[in-house]
């Protein structure tokens, strides 16, 4: 993907849902279909704003029948590097953004037997669109959802109307947590568990998963690492032949493409492996972000993520 | 035609006990007990709490199979009078198993291929899934015209108890039917037929 590639939209709607997550509708600027998506989809939001471009990876949270808008809910980040903020404060009704098309990197399972949905706080969005499709489905399938506070709960009341008792709610302030143990160890064969939210949740529940003996093929989770701050380094591009500097709030990835450069992308936040670039050279030391990159791939040194991944030291060298 | 070297002959290996899973289901038929009691053994030596999770389910050639079994399996051990009475037994074992639960298999290879055609239908992947193969190699041979499935073919060549055409078995195989593919052996010059030979024994 490169923005060569993008759809133009136009934001429809902007609604406050809970104090830290706005929700966004958005249609197809010539009025349009929209490209055709399954639950679990994401989209690139390109936000032209100020003195950067910013690319940030949002779920789509609206039914994959209902091609006539997208929606997406975006939670406002306090150590935000300005997309969230961007998206909060200067995108208004009426405002255009350019979006890429929808890709699924955390998909349902087609011949799960059921289906076990687990959320925290914003986690939450790409299960609105699968639950449009498990709704129809005979599938059995159950959401667990944890918030910080019932104001924080964004997207409940459509989800009781929807799915009613399926829904299990957890709320940190009354102290109510996920018993990942009696949750994961009776669940019969063939379920699948997906879990999308913090790390500290994805942490969990995978652990509980593989300890009840669940194999990796039926544990799916997604989160879109933010690409971290750090110190400035440079980056000398082989085949482009020229040295960039990445300042410490900007990845890789986006001062390689600051220089013209493009990189192909997927999801922008270190789970596709579509950015895996290799590394001819470097002096210094590769820090790895990314969820995609094995500890073996990690050790040889060759390769690099640049959407989430920086490195320290001098004289890093890379195949663009 | 490709008979051999084709990517969908299934792949066996000695069996291994996975320490991974929390429960463990156990199915042999004939001579594949052997292999149950040598994993059985191995997995009790790794994971001494996973024999309460153990669960043993025998067609065997003689009921003296069984004894060795009672000793190491504290979750139970289920002694059936032939394949089909066990499968039957496997497919309701599955449906009270729990994710978690890691399934080996052990005996001829048809027999093989009807535990793992069941296990697919309860969305078992092959990480959850091993296999060894011990006893004949007879097959199971699926028509790819009239769709009978012959058992215990031996031969390369074989005529469809279903339609009456002969059948050159390929190594062209299917997990979903559990059987090899059979297509017509004299298509282009009718009664015009290979050896018949016993290759699969």
């Amino acid at each position: 993907m490169n923005d060569a590639q993008t759809l133009a939209v136009v934001v429809t709607a902007i609604e406050q849902i809970t104090p830290l997550i706005k929700h966004f509708k958005m249609a197809a600027a010539d009025g349009g279909a929209l490209p055709a998506f399954s639950g679990g989809s994401h989209i690139i939001v390109v936000m032209r704003g100020g003195s950067r471009i910013h690319r940030n990876p949002y779920s789509l949270l609206s039914s994959p029948h209902h091609l006539d808008t997208y929606e997406i809910g975006v939670r406002r980040m306090e150590e935000s590097r300005g997309g969230s903020h961007f998206m909060h404060d200067q995108v208004r009704v009426g405002t255009p953004l350019e979006i890429a098309h929808p890709v699924n990197l955390f998909p349902l399972d087609k011949i799960a037997r059921k289906h076990v949905l687990i959320a925290g706080g914003i986690g939450i969005t790409p299960f609105l669109a699968q639950l449009e499709d498990l709704h129809d489905a005979a599938v059995p399938y159950e959401l667990h959802y944890s918030v910080r506070s019932p104001e924080h709960a964004a997207f409940l009341s459509r989800l009781r109307a929807r799915e009613g008792e399926r829904v299990h709610m957890y709320y940190d302030s009354e102290s109510q947590a996920v018993d990942f143990d009696g949750l994961l160890s009776a669940q019969p064969l063939g379920t699948h568990v997906y879990v999308c939210g913090p790390a500290g949740l994805i942490n969990r529940v995978t652990a509980a998963a593989r300890e009840w003996g669940w194999p990796d093929s039926h544990i799916h989770w997604e989160q879109f690492a933010a690409p971290p701050v750090g110190e400035a380094f440079e980056v000398f591009l082989a085949r482009s032949k020229l040295t960039v500097h990445v300042p410490p709030d900007q990845s890789l990835m986006e001062s390689i493409e600051g220089a013209g450069v493009e990189v192909p992308y997927l999801c922008r936040g270190g789970v596709c492996g579509f950015c895996q670039t290799r590394v001819l050279e470097s002096g210094g030391e590769l820090l790895h972000n990314d969820h995609y990159l094995s500890e073996a791939e990690r050790a040889k040194g060759n390769c690099i993520m640049p959407c989430v991944s920086r490195a320290r030291g001098s004289k890093l060298v890379l195949d663009l | 035609m490709l008979v051999t070297g084709i990517k969908s002959k299934p792949v066996y290996a000695p069996l291994r006990a996975d320490t991974g899973g929390r429960y463990h289901l156990m199915l042999a038929s004939g001579p594949g007990a052997a292999a149950l009691l040598r994993v059985l053994e191995e997995l009790r030596g790794a994971a001494p709490q996973a024999a309460g999770n153990t669960r043993v389910m025998l067609a065997p050639d003689n009921a003296q199979v069984a004894l060795p079994f009672e000793r190491l399996a504290a979750g139970g051990v289920s002694v059936f009078d032939g394949v089909h009475a066990l499968l039957g037994a496997f497919r309701t074992a599955l449906d009270e198993s729990f994710m978690g639960t890691r399934l080996y298999v052990a005996g001829p290879e048809s027999f093989i291929g009807l535990a793992m055609k069941i296990a697919l239908e309860f969305d078992l992947n092959k990480d959850e899934i091993r296999a060894e193969e011990l006893g004949t190699l007879a097959r199971r041979v699926h028509c790819v015209h009239c769709r009978h499935a012959s058992e215990e073919v031996r031969t390369n060549i074989v005529k469809c108890a279903g339609c009456g055409q002969w059948l050159l078995v390929r190594d062209h195989y299917s997990r979903r039917l559990a059987a090899y593919m059979g297509v017509m052996a004299d298509a282009e010059v009718p009664g015009d037929l290979p050896p018949v030979k016993e290759v699969f024994l």
